[in-house]
């Protein structure tokens, strides 16, 4: 048999090469980086100072640059002094992965000094409540809206124009005035989300109830069914799916809008961490903070990705246990859900 | 079955109760603060329940510099701390505000840091120089500049944004920032061989620290605030005495987030004022930066030269002595 080639066009992959690639695709960035950190010939454009020697500006930790080092070394050989000592050494800005791996590990495991002041997973649980309280209360008024302006053009004339206004201004604008007008402590942070999730979100959702296959209300139409009907029964059901996926890439806006979010009003959360430590040039522990978002936005969106394929399972090809069990509990309250009861014979006088 | 006496009675008790216990337990004073050495010391306060002895109710909100000024002028806050010059900002901006306490002055904590080779200000002359418009260190240079003989047309500024200093030094798109610590302190470290080439240290006075307090919340609150005040007096000589200074930075640290001995490096740039040291620049009326009224004139006059706002402000009126006064006799 031959072998299947690695690049088809539009062809899927087997299960073991999609396992390899995506481990790759993990793997060579982390490579490279370990490359560039471990590597002595690789880049390593400054000398980390480790004797001063008889240099008057040399600190022992100091990072100078390579030919401002060999040309202190020069001088001072030929003046006959104490020729200073150094390894070569990246900038601040790319500490190695062990040192990133190791602020990983004590940001978690630093106790906090102060009374009443949090742990980083404390902190942790505080952003993430902030995205939480900002997605939901988007969401419940956007995804709503947007499925109006989706399916009724006066909806959208009603709304979008302004919404595509609204939607330019950046959502950091409104740091100063939301913090007037809610405080200064979560409500203000909740609603910079808000605004920099909802407006998007409209015209997304909007967009993709418009994109319902016309044939599917044509076909509910010749079958009798009327406005609303086509609404709640075959517009909603019909954009499910891809709305699900929607509302997975708006919560990534959210995760953007959260940084400066959290500059609103008091210092909180994962950010006040960020901040501080890029002001003392921390560098490794700004990037396990940056790490740690990142895991915890790609967890959130592979779990979310995972119930997706079992809920909406005629989009996938594996049949679900998960799905039935959700098919079983509303096919029963289906008639709660939605009460005008076509279904109900109806005796004939 | 309780009778309609008794009840009544139980009733009314229950009201005098709260209503009392309610004029007792105010609302706490919110004091917005941020990483500054001076102000970072009332961690210090809150973390020993200091306040709480004094017989106050202080909440203290930590915040960045800009947001905590953002957040007074919103009314969201009875106090902020900001340079006396910001003060001045702050109330033309619409945020009236008092300022009834000095915590120190700036001592070589704001910097101009440039690129190696360059040794004085004059060397400055016809480079470029990062610094943030209209901001304190805008004015540090400004002064530098005066008394090297030059003025603000002898060189050109390039808006940056302070916490961004250290960077645009080491990119050498300019020769020289100014900023302060710790952007200034990383600025120096970022680029090797880089030198302060003027310093707070250089003018004392030009940047006062203060709390700054509105003007509403001062007529309600003052008994409160003057205790307030009483408790800084004891802030300092906590960080004055060699026995309880490590333990002092380290809660200072701790609440900027960092290790104390990088925060320590912060303290000799920082010229901390006793109450009575504070309450005389602060009662002090001359036109020099020996007094806080003095070097808020001159802040007022760079504001309203560089567009900062466009009107001179009543500079008296943000001063307020007696605080610092009734504080240090009781």
């Amino acid at each position: 048999m031959p072998r299947r080639p690695w690049f088809a066009v539009l062809q899927p992959l087997s299960s073991r090469r999609r396992t390899l690639l995506g481990v790759s695709s993990f793997l060579i960035p982390l490579v490279v980086w370990s490359a560039v950190s471990y590597l002595p010939f690789l880049w390593k454009p400054l000398v980390r100072v480790s004797d001063p020697g008889d240099v008057s500006w040399f600190q022992a930790g100091m990072l100078v640059d390579r030919h401002a080092f060999a040309q202190e070394v020069e001088r001072v050989e030929a003046e006959e002094g104490r020729v200073p000592a150094g390894r070569r050494a990246n900038p601040i800005y790319l500490p190695a992965p062990h040192e990133v791996a190791r602020a990983l590990y004590t940001a978690f495991t630093t106790k906090p000094v102060l009374r009443g002041d949090k742990w980083l997973h404390e902190s942790l649980a505080t952003s993430i409540k902030t995205i939480f309280y900002g997605f939901t209360i988007s969401s419940l008024l956007g995804v709503p809206l947007g499925i109006l302006c989706g399916a009724y053009a006066a909806a959208a004339r009603l709304t979008e124009p302004v919404v595509d206004f609204i939607r330019y201004m950046p959502a950091p604008a409104f740091g100063a005035l939301m913090v007037a007008i809610l405080g200064i402590h979560l409500e203000p942070k909740v609603a910079i989300i808000v605004i920099g999730t909802f407006f998007q979100q409209v015209l997304v959702v909007a967009n993709t109830v418009r994109r319902v296959e016309p044939s599917l209300l044509e076909a509910a139409q010749t079958l009798g069914a009327k406005r609303r009907h086509l609404l709640l029964r075959v517009i909603v059901p019909a954009s499910l799916p891809d709305l699900y996926n929607d509302l997975r890439i708006l919560l990534g806006w959210a995760w953007t809008y959260l940084i400066v979010a959290e500059v609103v009003g008091v210092s909180s959360g994962i950010t006040f961490f960020i901040n501080q430590q890029a002001k003392y040039r921390n560098f490794d522990n700004v990037y396990a903070a940056i790490v740690i978002i990142g895991v915890i936005g790609l967890a959130t969106d592979q779990v979310l990705g995972f119930f997706g394929q079992r809920i909406f399972a005629w989009r996938s090809l594996r049949p679900s246990r998960f799905r039935t069990l959700v098919n079983r509990f509303f096919s029963d309250r289906y008639l709660v859900l939605f009460p005008d009861k076509p279904e109900t014979a109806t005796t004939r006088p | 079955m309780m009778s309609s006496r008794t009840f009544r009675r139980t009733a009314l008790a229950v009201f005098a109760l709260a209503t009392s216990s309610f004029t007792v337990l105010a609302a706490p004073l919110k004091v917005a603060y941020s990483d500054w050495p001076g102000w970072t010391a009332f961690a210090i306060a809150g973390e020993k329940g200091w306040f709480k002895e004094a017989g106050v109710d202080v909440e203290l909100l930590w915040f960045e510099y800009g947001p905590s000024m953002e957040a007074f002028g919103a009314g969201q806050v009875d106090a902020v701390m900001v340079t006396n010059g910001d003060a001045l900002v702050t109330g033309a901006g619409g945020a009236r505000n008092v300022m009834i306490l000095v915590t120190d002055y700036s001592n070589g904590n704001d910097m101009v840091v440039a690129l190696p080779g360059i040794n004085s200000l004059k060397d400055l002359k016809g480079k470029k120089i990062g610094v943030e418009i209209g901001f304190v260190d805008h004015l540090l240079l400004l002064n530098g500049l005066k008394k090297a003989g030059m003025s603000e047309s002898d060189v050109e500024l390039v808006p940056t944004p302070t916490n961004q200093a250290p960077q645009v030094l080491a990119s050498r798109q300019v020769d020289a920032v100014a900023a302060w610590q710790p952007n200034s302190g990383a600025a120096l470290k970022a680029v090797p061989g880089s030198k302060a080439v003027y310093t707070s240290a250089d003018e004392p006075g030009l940047i006062y620290d203060t709390v700054a307090v509105s003007p509403q919340s001062l007529a309600q609150r003052r008994a409160d605030w003057v205790k307030f005040v009483k408790v800084w007096d004891r802030i300092v000589a906590y960080l004055a005495d060699p026995k309880t200074r490590d333990d002092g930075i380290k809660i200072m640290a701790a609440r900027a987030g960092v290790d104390p001995k990088e925060y320590a490096d912060f303290m000799a740039g920082t010229k901390l004022l006793t109450l009575a040291e504070g309450a005389k620049v602060l009662a002090a009326q001359t036109d020099g930066f020996d007094s806080v009224l003095g070097s808020s004139k001159i802040a007022d006059e760079f504001n309203v030269a560089n567009g900062v706002y466009a009107e001179p402000q009543n500079v008296k009126s943000y001063i307020d002595a007696s605080l610092m006064a009734e504080a240090l006799k009781k």
